[in-house]
Protein backbone atom coordinates (compact mmCIF):
# COMPACT_ATOMS: atom_id res chain seq x y z
CA UNK A 1 0.00 0.00 0.00
CA UNK A 2 1.44 3.34 -0.97
CA UNK A 3 1.00 5.87 1.72
CA UNK A 4 2.15 10.06 2.15
CA UNK A 5 3.89 11.26 5.18
CA UNK A 6 3.36 15.28 5.13
CA UNK A 7 5.96 15.46 8.10
CA UNK A 8 8.81 13.79 6.44
CA UNK A 9 7.24 14.41 2.72
CA UNK A 10 7.82 11.00 1.01
CA UNK A 11 5.72 8.78 -0.95
CA UNK A 12 6.47 5.04 -0.73
CA UNK A 13 5.71 2.64 -3.42
CA UNK A 14 5.89 -0.85 -3.53
CA UNK A 15 7.26 -2.87 -6.55
CA UNK A 16 7.66 -6.39 -7.15
CA UNK A 17 9.38 -8.05 -9.96
CA UNK A 18 7.56 -11.91 -10.46
CA UNK A 19 8.24 -14.98 -12.63
CA UNK A 20 9.16 -18.33 -12.67
CA UNK A 21 12.38 -19.50 -11.49
CA UNK A 22 15.99 -18.73 -12.95
CA UNK A 23 14.02 -16.13 -15.00
CA UNK A 24 16.61 -13.23 -13.77
CA UNK A 25 14.33 -11.25 -11.48
CA UNK A 26 17.54 -10.89 -9.04
CA UNK A 27 19.35 -9.89 -12.07
CA UNK A 28 17.33 -7.61 -12.94
CA UNK A 29 18.03 -5.73 -9.38
CA UNK A 30 21.30 -6.21 -9.11
CA UNK A 31 21.77 -4.42 -12.14
CA UNK A 32 19.66 -1.72 -10.93
CA UNK A 33 21.80 -1.40 -8.01
CA UNK A 34 24.67 -1.45 -9.60
CA UNK A 35 24.41 1.65 -11.85
CA UNK A 36 22.22 3.55 -10.43
CA UNK A 37 23.54 6.58 -8.42
CA UNK A 38 24.54 5.40 -5.04
CA UNK A 39 22.62 8.48 -3.58
CA UNK A 40 19.37 7.48 -4.72
CA UNK A 41 19.85 3.82 -3.23
CA UNK A 42 20.16 1.93 -0.41
CA UNK A 43 21.40 -1.95 -0.19
CA UNK A 44 20.71 -4.60 -2.17
CA UNK A 45 19.46 -7.30 0.88
CA UNK A 46 19.16 -10.53 -0.66
CA UNK A 47 17.97 -13.56 1.08
CA UNK A 48 18.94 -16.68 -0.52
CA UNK A 49 20.36 -19.92 -0.60
CA UNK A 50 24.29 -20.77 -0.21
CA UNK A 51 23.49 -21.45 -4.04
CA UNK A 52 22.19 -17.99 -5.15
CA UNK A 53 18.81 -19.08 -5.34
CA UNK A 54 16.49 -16.64 -3.78
CA UNK A 55 15.03 -18.15 -0.83
CA UNK A 56 12.79 -15.09 0.90
CA UNK A 57 12.83 -12.36 -1.48
CA UNK A 58 15.60 -9.59 -2.80
CA UNK A 59 14.78 -6.05 -1.39
CA UNK A 60 16.23 -2.42 -3.15
CA UNK A 61 15.01 0.92 -1.97
CA UNK A 62 15.36 3.56 -4.06
CA UNK A 63 14.75 7.39 -4.04
CA UNK A 64 14.14 10.11 -6.44
CA UNK A 65 12.49 13.22 -6.60
CA UNK A 66 9.44 12.88 -9.57
CA UNK A 67 6.74 14.69 -7.44
CA UNK A 68 7.28 18.13 -7.14
CA UNK A 69 7.91 18.89 -2.89
CA UNK A 70 7.77 14.89 -2.30
CA UNK A 71 10.65 12.05 -2.05
CA UNK A 72 8.96 9.14 -3.77
CA UNK A 73 10.71 5.76 -2.22
CA UNK A 74 10.09 2.80 -4.59
CA UNK A 75 10.87 -0.55 -2.90
CA UNK A 76 12.14 -3.19 -5.26
CA UNK A 77 11.15 -6.48 -4.51
CA UNK A 78 11.46 -10.11 -6.01
CA UNK A 79 9.80 -12.93 -4.89
CA UNK A 80 11.40 -16.57 -4.92
CA UNK A 81 11.00 -18.39 -8.32
CA UNK A 82 10.36 -21.97 -7.61
CA UNK A 83 7.05 -23.50 -7.28
CA UNK A 84 7.32 -24.39 -3.65
CA UNK A 85 7.56 -21.32 -2.10
CA UNK A 86 4.21 -19.81 -3.28
CA UNK A 87 3.44 -19.31 0.65
CA UNK A 88 6.40 -16.77 0.62
CA UNK A 89 5.34 -15.31 -2.35
CA UNK A 90 1.52 -14.60 -1.08
CA UNK A 91 3.72 -12.69 1.68
CA UNK A 92 5.98 -10.69 -0.60
CA UNK A 93 2.40 -9.22 -2.54
CA UNK A 94 0.89 -7.92 0.13
CA UNK A 95 1.02 -4.31 -0.06
CA UNK A 96 2.00 -4.26 -3.83
CA UNK A 97 1.46 -1.07 -5.92
CA UNK A 98 3.50 -1.87 -9.13
CA UNK A 99 4.12 -5.39 -11.00
CA UNK A 100 7.25 -6.01 -13.60
CA UNK A 101 6.59 -9.72 -14.84
CA UNK A 102 9.83 -11.01 -16.06
CA UNK A 103 9.91 -14.05 -18.35
CA UNK A 104 12.08 -16.02 -19.61
CA UNK A 105 12.19 -16.13 -23.16
CA UNK A 106 13.75 -19.60 -24.09
CA UNK A 107 11.40 -21.97 -25.79
CA UNK A 108 11.47 -24.66 -23.01
CA UNK A 109 10.64 -22.24 -20.42
CA UNK A 110 7.42 -21.10 -21.96
CA UNK A 111 5.22 -24.03 -19.73
CA UNK A 112 7.01 -22.02 -16.40
CA UNK A 113 5.97 -18.66 -17.70
CA UNK A 114 2.43 -19.57 -18.40
CA UNK A 115 2.23 -21.58 -14.79
CA UNK A 116 4.05 -18.46 -13.31
CA UNK A 117 1.85 -16.02 -14.68
CA UNK A 118 -1.62 -17.92 -13.59
CA UNK A 119 -0.08 -17.87 -9.86
CA UNK A 120 0.50 -14.49 -10.20
CA UNK A 121 -3.12 -14.01 -11.23
CA UNK A 122 -4.24 -16.60 -7.89
CA UNK A 123 -2.03 -14.77 -5.88
CA UNK A 124 -3.50 -11.48 -6.53
CA UNK A 125 -6.90 -13.17 -6.00
CA UNK A 126 -6.65 -13.86 -2.89
CA UNK A 127 -5.80 -10.08 -2.23
CA UNK A 128 -9.14 -9.25 -4.52
CA UNK A 129 -7.18 -7.92 -6.78
CA UNK A 130 -7.00 -8.49 -10.62
CA UNK A 131 -3.73 -7.86 -12.61
CA UNK A 132 -5.59 -5.00 -14.94
CA UNK A 133 -6.24 -3.20 -11.51
CA UNK A 134 -2.72 -2.18 -10.95
CA UNK A 135 0.70 -0.95 -12.98
CA UNK A 136 2.20 -3.90 -14.35
CA UNK A 137 4.73 -4.48 -16.85
CA UNK A 138 6.07 -7.33 -19.05
CA UNK A 139 9.89 -7.86 -19.26
CA UNK A 140 10.86 -10.54 -22.17
CA UNK A 141 14.10 -11.76 -20.34
CA UNK A 142 17.53 -13.65 -22.04
CA UNK A 143 17.21 -12.21 -25.28
CA UNK A 144 20.60 -12.36 -25.83
CA UNK A 145 20.49 -16.08 -25.75
CA UNK A 146 19.98 -18.05 -28.81
CA UNK A 147 17.02 -20.55 -28.35
CA UNK A 148 14.40 -17.87 -28.01
CA UNK A 149 11.03 -17.94 -28.70
CA UNK A 150 9.87 -15.29 -31.08
CA UNK A 151 8.00 -12.05 -29.90
CA UNK A 152 5.14 -12.62 -31.53
CA UNK A 153 4.82 -15.99 -29.72
CA UNK A 154 5.91 -14.23 -26.53
CA UNK A 155 2.99 -11.87 -26.43
CA UNK A 156 0.77 -14.47 -28.47
CA UNK A 157 1.96 -16.49 -25.02
CA UNK A 158 1.57 -14.11 -22.18
CA UNK A 159 0.01 -10.95 -23.33
CA UNK A 160 -3.00 -12.26 -25.13
CA UNK A 161 -5.78 -9.77 -23.21
CA UNK A 162 -8.15 -7.08 -23.39
CA UNK A 163 -5.63 -5.17 -21.83
CA UNK A 164 -2.63 -5.38 -23.06
CA UNK A 165 0.43 -4.76 -21.13
CA UNK A 166 3.35 -2.68 -21.65
CA UNK A 167 6.32 -5.58 -23.09
CA UNK A 168 9.91 -5.42 -23.27
CA UNK A 169 12.93 -7.23 -25.03
CA UNK A 170 15.20 -7.37 -22.40
CA UNK A 171 18.62 -9.18 -21.51
CA UNK A 172 19.17 -8.51 -17.54
CA UNK A 173 22.36 -9.95 -17.30
CA UNK A 174 24.27 -7.16 -20.08
CA UNK A 175 21.35 -4.70 -18.72
CA UNK A 176 19.91 -4.00 -22.01
CA UNK A 177 16.24 -2.60 -21.03
CA UNK A 178 16.54 -2.86 -17.37
CA UNK A 179 16.13 0.27 -16.83
CA UNK A 180 13.78 0.56 -19.20
CA UNK A 181 11.19 -2.05 -17.65
CA UNK A 182 11.95 0.15 -14.01
CA UNK A 183 10.79 3.09 -15.28
CA UNK A 184 7.76 2.35 -17.42
CA UNK A 185 5.96 0.34 -14.32
CA UNK A 186 7.70 3.66 -12.01
CA UNK A 187 5.76 6.38 -14.43
CA UNK A 188 2.81 4.21 -14.87
CA UNK A 189 2.04 3.65 -10.90
CA UNK A 190 2.76 7.40 -10.96
CA UNK A 191 0.00 7.82 -13.93
CA UNK A 192 -2.31 6.09 -11.37
CA UNK A 193 -2.16 8.59 -8.47
CA UNK A 194 -2.57 11.80 -10.85
CA UNK A 195 -5.38 13.74 -11.27
CA UNK A 196 -5.40 12.98 -15.25
CA UNK A 197 -5.11 9.62 -15.90
CA UNK A 198 -7.44 8.50 -18.06
CA UNK A 199 -4.30 7.20 -20.37
CA UNK A 200 -4.55 3.78 -20.96
CA UNK A 201 -2.05 1.79 -19.56
CA UNK A 202 -0.91 0.22 -22.31
CA UNK A 203 0.39 3.87 -23.70
CA UNK A 204 4.04 3.99 -23.04
CA UNK A 205 5.30 6.97 -21.28
CA UNK A 206 7.55 9.07 -23.31
CA UNK A 207 10.42 8.83 -20.96
CA UNK A 208 10.04 4.99 -21.03
CA UNK A 209 10.53 3.57 -24.38
CA UNK A 210 13.70 1.98 -24.98
CA UNK A 211 15.94 2.36 -27.91
CA UNK A 212 15.43 -1.23 -28.79
CA UNK A 213 13.33 -0.42 -31.96
CA UNK A 214 11.55 -4.24 -31.87
CA UNK A 215 9.66 -2.73 -28.72
CA UNK A 216 7.25 -0.55 -30.91
CA UNK A 217 6.85 -3.97 -32.88
CA UNK A 218 5.78 -5.58 -29.45
CA UNK A 219 3.28 -3.11 -28.67
CA UNK A 220 1.62 -2.98 -32.04
CA UNK A 221 1.76 -6.57 -33.21
CA UNK A 222 -2.16 -8.03 -33.01
CA UNK A 223 -1.68 -11.47 -30.88
CA UNK B 1 -8.92 8.12 -10.55
CA UNK B 2 -6.74 6.56 -7.25
CA UNK B 3 -5.50 8.33 -4.32
CA UNK B 4 -2.96 7.69 -1.67
CA UNK B 5 -3.75 7.54 1.85
CA UNK B 6 -2.33 10.40 3.54
CA UNK B 7 -0.63 10.52 6.90
CA UNK B 8 -0.92 14.64 8.32
CA UNK B 9 2.05 16.70 9.89
CA UNK B 10 -0.78 16.45 12.48
CA UNK B 11 -1.00 12.86 12.39
CA UNK B 12 2.99 12.28 12.17
CA UNK B 13 2.95 14.53 15.20
CA UNK B 14 0.53 12.33 17.35
CA UNK B 15 1.84 9.30 16.88
CA UNK B 16 5.47 10.77 17.57
CA UNK B 17 4.09 11.85 20.77
CA UNK B 18 3.08 8.69 21.90
CA UNK B 19 6.14 6.41 20.39
CA UNK B 20 8.65 9.23 21.83
CA UNK B 21 6.83 8.27 25.37
CA UNK B 22 7.75 5.00 25.26
CA UNK B 23 11.04 5.29 23.69
CA UNK B 24 11.33 6.87 27.13
CA UNK B 25 9.59 4.92 29.06
CA UNK B 26 11.12 1.69 27.75
CA UNK B 27 15.02 3.03 27.47
CA UNK B 28 14.68 1.80 23.93
CA UNK B 29 16.86 3.30 20.51
CA UNK B 30 14.10 3.07 18.46
CA UNK B 31 10.94 2.64 17.13
CA UNK B 32 9.25 1.65 13.89
CA UNK B 33 5.51 1.30 12.68
CA UNK B 34 5.74 -0.40 9.48
CA UNK B 35 1.91 -2.17 7.73
CA UNK B 36 2.83 -5.54 6.79
CA UNK B 37 3.73 -5.02 3.49
CA UNK B 38 7.07 -3.42 4.86
CA UNK B 39 6.10 0.04 4.29
CA UNK B 40 7.29 2.61 7.17
CA UNK B 41 4.47 4.45 8.88
CA UNK B 42 6.09 6.22 11.70
CA UNK B 43 9.65 5.79 13.20
CA UNK B 44 11.05 7.86 16.33
CA UNK B 45 14.47 7.43 18.05
CA UNK B 46 18.41 7.02 16.91
CA UNK B 47 17.91 5.91 12.79
CA UNK B 48 21.42 7.51 12.42
CA UNK B 49 23.17 3.59 12.81
CA UNK B 50 20.77 2.00 10.55
CA UNK B 51 18.46 1.93 7.26
CA UNK B 52 15.20 1.85 8.57
CA UNK B 53 13.34 0.94 5.40
CA UNK B 54 15.22 -2.50 4.67
CA UNK B 55 14.74 -3.18 8.88
CA UNK B 56 10.55 -2.64 8.19
CA UNK B 57 11.08 -4.79 5.20
CA UNK B 58 13.12 -7.76 6.89
CA UNK B 59 10.82 -7.31 9.66
CA UNK B 60 7.49 -7.46 7.89
CA UNK B 61 9.05 -10.59 6.17
CA UNK B 62 10.17 -12.01 9.37
CA UNK B 63 6.79 -11.35 11.23
CA UNK B 64 5.16 -12.92 8.16
CA UNK B 65 7.28 -15.98 7.95
CA UNK B 66 7.00 -17.50 11.84
CA UNK B 67 3.18 -16.77 10.90
CA UNK B 68 3.39 -20.49 9.33
CA UNK B 69 5.07 -21.82 12.67
CA UNK B 70 2.71 -20.59 14.55
CA UNK B 71 -0.37 -22.30 13.07
CA UNK B 72 1.35 -25.74 13.15
CA UNK B 73 1.07 -25.33 16.98
CA UNK B 74 -2.49 -24.01 16.97
CA UNK B 75 -2.08 -20.58 17.16
CA UNK B 76 -3.22 -17.47 14.83
CA UNK B 77 0.16 -16.08 14.88
CA UNK B 78 2.66 -15.01 17.41
CA UNK B 79 2.02 -11.43 19.07
CA UNK B 80 5.43 -10.79 19.49
CA UNK B 81 9.27 -11.62 18.58
CA UNK B 82 12.38 -11.26 19.85
CA UNK B 83 15.54 -11.43 18.21
CA UNK B 84 18.62 -11.67 20.90
CA UNK B 85 21.99 -9.99 19.67
CA UNK B 86 25.07 -9.18 22.35
CA UNK B 87 24.69 -6.07 22.33
CA UNK B 88 21.57 -4.86 20.35
CA UNK B 89 18.00 -6.54 20.10
CA UNK B 90 15.25 -6.32 18.20
CA UNK B 91 11.30 -6.70 19.61
CA UNK B 92 8.42 -6.70 17.51
CA UNK B 93 5.03 -6.94 18.41
CA UNK B 94 1.52 -7.02 16.57
CA UNK B 95 -0.32 -3.46 16.90
CA UNK B 96 -3.17 -5.24 14.81
CA UNK B 97 -3.99 -7.38 11.80
CA UNK B 98 -2.10 -4.71 9.05
CA UNK B 99 0.18 -2.76 11.04
CA UNK B 100 3.71 -4.02 13.56
CA UNK B 101 5.54 -2.19 15.74
CA UNK B 102 9.70 -2.90 16.21
CA UNK B 103 11.61 -2.11 18.50
CA UNK B 104 15.54 -1.81 18.46
CA UNK B 105 16.80 -1.57 22.16
CA UNK B 106 20.84 -2.45 23.40
CA UNK B 107 22.08 -2.91 27.17
CA UNK B 108 20.23 0.24 28.80
CA UNK B 109 16.92 -2.03 29.19
CA UNK B 110 16.06 -5.27 28.97
CA UNK B 111 13.50 -7.22 26.99
CA UNK B 112 10.92 -7.71 29.58
CA UNK B 113 10.46 -3.33 29.99
CA UNK B 114 9.96 -3.54 26.20
CA UNK B 115 7.77 -5.97 26.23
CA UNK B 116 5.56 -4.34 29.46
CA UNK B 117 5.48 -0.87 27.70
CA UNK B 118 5.03 -2.25 23.85
CA UNK B 119 2.30 -4.12 24.98
CA UNK B 120 0.50 -0.55 25.97
CA UNK B 121 1.70 1.75 23.41
CA UNK B 122 0.50 -0.99 20.85
CA UNK B 123 -2.90 -0.43 22.06
CA UNK B 124 -2.27 3.31 21.83
CA UNK B 125 -0.87 3.14 17.95
CA UNK B 126 -3.96 0.51 16.83
CA UNK B 127 -6.38 3.46 18.72
CA UNK B 128 -5.28 5.95 16.79
CA UNK B 129 -4.54 3.71 13.27
CA UNK B 130 -8.22 3.17 13.23
CA UNK B 131 -9.14 7.20 13.89
CA UNK B 132 -7.54 7.76 11.17
CA UNK B 133 -8.45 5.05 8.68
CA UNK B 134 -12.13 6.82 10.14
CA UNK B 135 -11.25 10.33 8.99
CA UNK B 136 -8.97 9.41 6.57
CA UNK B 137 -7.07 12.08 4.04
CA UNK B 138 -6.49 10.98 0.76
CA UNK B 139 -4.72 12.39 -1.96
CA UNK B 140 -4.09 12.57 -5.89
CA UNK B 141 -1.25 15.01 -7.14
CA UNK B 142 -1.60 16.71 -9.78
CA UNK B 143 -0.27 15.34 -13.37
CA UNK B 144 1.90 18.53 -14.17
CA UNK B 145 3.76 17.91 -10.58
CA UNK B 146 5.07 14.80 -11.88
CA UNK B 147 7.97 14.45 -13.87
CA UNK B 148 8.04 13.34 -16.92
CA UNK B 149 12.04 12.72 -17.56
CA UNK B 150 13.18 9.60 -17.03
CA UNK B 151 12.62 8.67 -13.38
CA UNK B 152 15.51 6.17 -12.88
CA UNK B 153 18.87 6.62 -15.09
CA UNK B 154 21.56 3.76 -15.98
CA UNK B 155 25.37 5.46 -14.67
Amino acid sequence: MSIINYASREIQFKIVYYGPALCGKTTNLAYVHQRISPTNRGDLVSLATAADRTLFFDFLPLNAVVIKGFVTKFQLYTVPGQVIYNATRQLVLRSVDGLVFVADSQWEKMEENVESFKNLADNLARQNVAIDDLPCVLQYNKRDLPNVAPLNYMEFVLNNRKKRLQSFEASSSTGENVFATLNAVSQILLHKFSKQNDVPQTIAPTAAVPGNPTLAKSETTPA
Amino acid sequence: MNSIPVLTIEDVATLDGVLADFLKKAEADLTVVIDRGGNVISQFGDMNAMDVTIIAALAAGSFAATQELARRIGELEFNALYHQGNGSHIFMNSVDEDTIMITVFGRRTTVGLVRFYSAATAKIVSGLLKALQRNSHELSFEAADASTRQIFADE
